[in-house]
């Protein structure tokens, strides 16, 4: 799990245009600048290229509903990544 | 619309009736009991709403055939099924709300034709049925996503008893709020009666309480102001500044009475709904202290506005990210100008609604290509202190929420001609000259 942490901070860095991004589970959209509904897309759009996975568009939106962070992106990546989807 | 029966949820008929066969619902212990209870109340409104033989026809043709659409995308994804059912789907919608799209692109004979389709009466042409469907549009919205989702699999129970309900919910038939189906079904398959506590029961009969004070009381208050003036101005009967006056009036009152009425309806519909033990999502948040017009839909129909975002903007962006990432952003106004451009003419099929639909993709446009030009010029440390200054914050406020009023004026005029009529007198007088 730790190794997918840093790879999708490498991803978040990138999207961002941030080298300072920690990712921690509690963290939301409103935690990191500028993650708003299209750099939403680009993140998972790179996160796509970079793990080989496919996100549906429910899964897209769902992760950018009140409630959810980046520890429920890491667990559907995580989960994704398990199933080879 | 013109359909058989008012339906009207502030009114004292559905009010009594949620209350009296809420309360019934608690003591139903069987949950295919309170399912047949909520299908029979779906089943009344649509039997005092449908007017005919060929509108219940062609519901059954609408829902139907995208429950079976559905299922078969369920286990079988197809690349060109889906988008070849959708453009069929798309073109009934547009027959069955009389688009008059079909003037222009069916031969003359054709639209004129008097003959039978499907069992149903075509009079004077295709645009002059007689089927009426109360909520189609919203139906629409709900099948597109169903079938989309479908197709991606990530709908793992279909089943026709739910989702024949879930499209024809008595709550929300008539305008939302747009719930997705995963959300419904889990909830179908339950329907707990989740007021057992007397605190969530008085905090959800206060809800019911506002919604109909919105509805029933501010909201008409504010479009009889606006009524009263409207028709008035639009002649020029009144000149110098008790028209600029009463402009202001006509240019206040109809976003206030437009948000009071359908907040409350949606307040109403949100606490009726959890009487019978579901949860619908929110559809309002302070709408009105959105910075910007991006930002307004997040606020304001928040599920249109999601599903806006998931099922238009989504399909045409996402392919131009993933094939050219670094210059995809620079050109994402126009896919937010094509999105809402088309939610817009999906609200109604006059000129005033195709106006309503460019002015706010005109709006989504012009914030996005400012936010770059900022985001260029600051960096994103600087953007973000630029977005949290208080002073950038009200001015912000204040020029969406006027944005939004011009847009709404645009939306509330039928003819566009008034609208423009409107503000050409503003100006002329403010100025004394004509224009």
């Amino acid at each position: 799990m730790d190794d997918i942490r840093d790879r999708a901070q490498d991803v978040f860095r990138q999207v961002f245009d941030d080298p300072q991004i920690v990712l921690r589970d509690e963290m939301t959209a409103d935690d990191i600048s500028g993650w708003d509904s299209l750099t939403h897309i680009n993140l998972m759009v790179a996160t796509e290229k970079r793990f080989k996975v496919k996100f549906a568009t429910a899964e897209i939106s769902k992760l950018k509903e009140a409630g959810q962070n980046v520890g429920s992106f890491l667990a559907l990546l995580g989960k994704k990544l398990t199933r080879g989807q | 619309m013109n359909v058989a029966f008012d339906f009207n949820v502030a009114g004292i008929e559905f009010i009594v009736a949620v209350l009296v066969a809420g309360a019934m619902f608690f003591h139903l212990r069987a949950t295919v009991l309170r399912q047949g209870l909520w299908a029979a109340a779906n089943l009344l409104v649509l039997w005092l709403v449908l007017p005919n033989a060929a509108s219940w026809i062609a519901l059954a043709i609408f829902i139907g055939s995208g429950y079976v659409m559905a299922q078969i995308l369920r286990t079988r994804p197809s690349q060109w099924l889906l988008p070849s059912y959708l453009v069929l789907l798309i073109a009934a919608f547009l027959v069955l709300r009389q688009y008059p799209i079909f003037d222009l692109v069916l031969p003359h004979a054709l639209a004129q034709s008097s003959t039978l389709i499907l069992g149903i009466p075509i009079r004077d042409g295709v645009l002059q049925h007689v089927v009426r469907i109360m909520g189609v549009s919203y139906m629409l919205f709900r099948q597109i996503h169903v079938l989309v989702d479908a197709s991606q699999g990530q709908i793992e129970r279909l089943s026709l008893w739910s989702y024949v309900n879930y499209q024809v919910s008595l709550f929300t038939i008539l305008a939302g709020p747009i719930q997705r189906y995963q959300d419904f079904d889990e909830q179908w398959r339950t329907l707990d009666p989740v007021l057992a506590d007397p605190h969530e029961l008085l905090r959800n009969c206060l809800r019911l309480l506002m919604g109909i004070l919105k509805i029933g009381l501010i909201a008409p208050l504010f479009y009889k102001g606006w009524d009263e003036l409207v028709v008035p101005l639009a002649a020029m009967h009144v000149s110098g500044w008790k028209y600029v006056v009463e402009f202001l009036v006509v240019f206040y009152f109809y976003p206030i009475y437009l948000y009071c009425n359908f907040a409350g309806y949606c307040d109403i519909v949100i606490a009726a709904n959890r009487f019978f033990g579901m949860k619908l999502p929110e559809n309002f948040n302070r709408p009105w202290l959105a910075r910007n017009v991006i930002e307004f839909w997040t606020r304001w129909h928040i599920t249109l506005g999601t599903w806006i975002r998931d099922y238009l903007f989504m399909p045409m962006y996402k392919p131009v990210v993933e094939r050219w990432p670094t210059r995809a952003q620079n050109w994402a106004w126009l896919f937010y100008f094509l999105a809402f451009f088309v939610a817009g003419v999906w609200h109604g099929t006059t000129l005033n609604f195709l106006c309503y639909g460019a002015w706010q993709g005109m709006g989504m446009s012009a914030t996005k290509l400012y936010e770059t030009w900022l985001l260029k010029r600051r960096g994103r440390k600087g953007l973000r202190e630029y977005m949290q200054s208080g002073w950038v914050r009200v001015v912000a406020i204040l020029a969406n929420f006027h944005f939004q009023c011009i847009s709404m004026l645009i939306f509330s005029q039928r003819d566009v001609r008034d609208a423009w009529q409107l503000f050409r007198g503003l100006f002329s007088a403010m100025t004394g000259h004509t224009y």
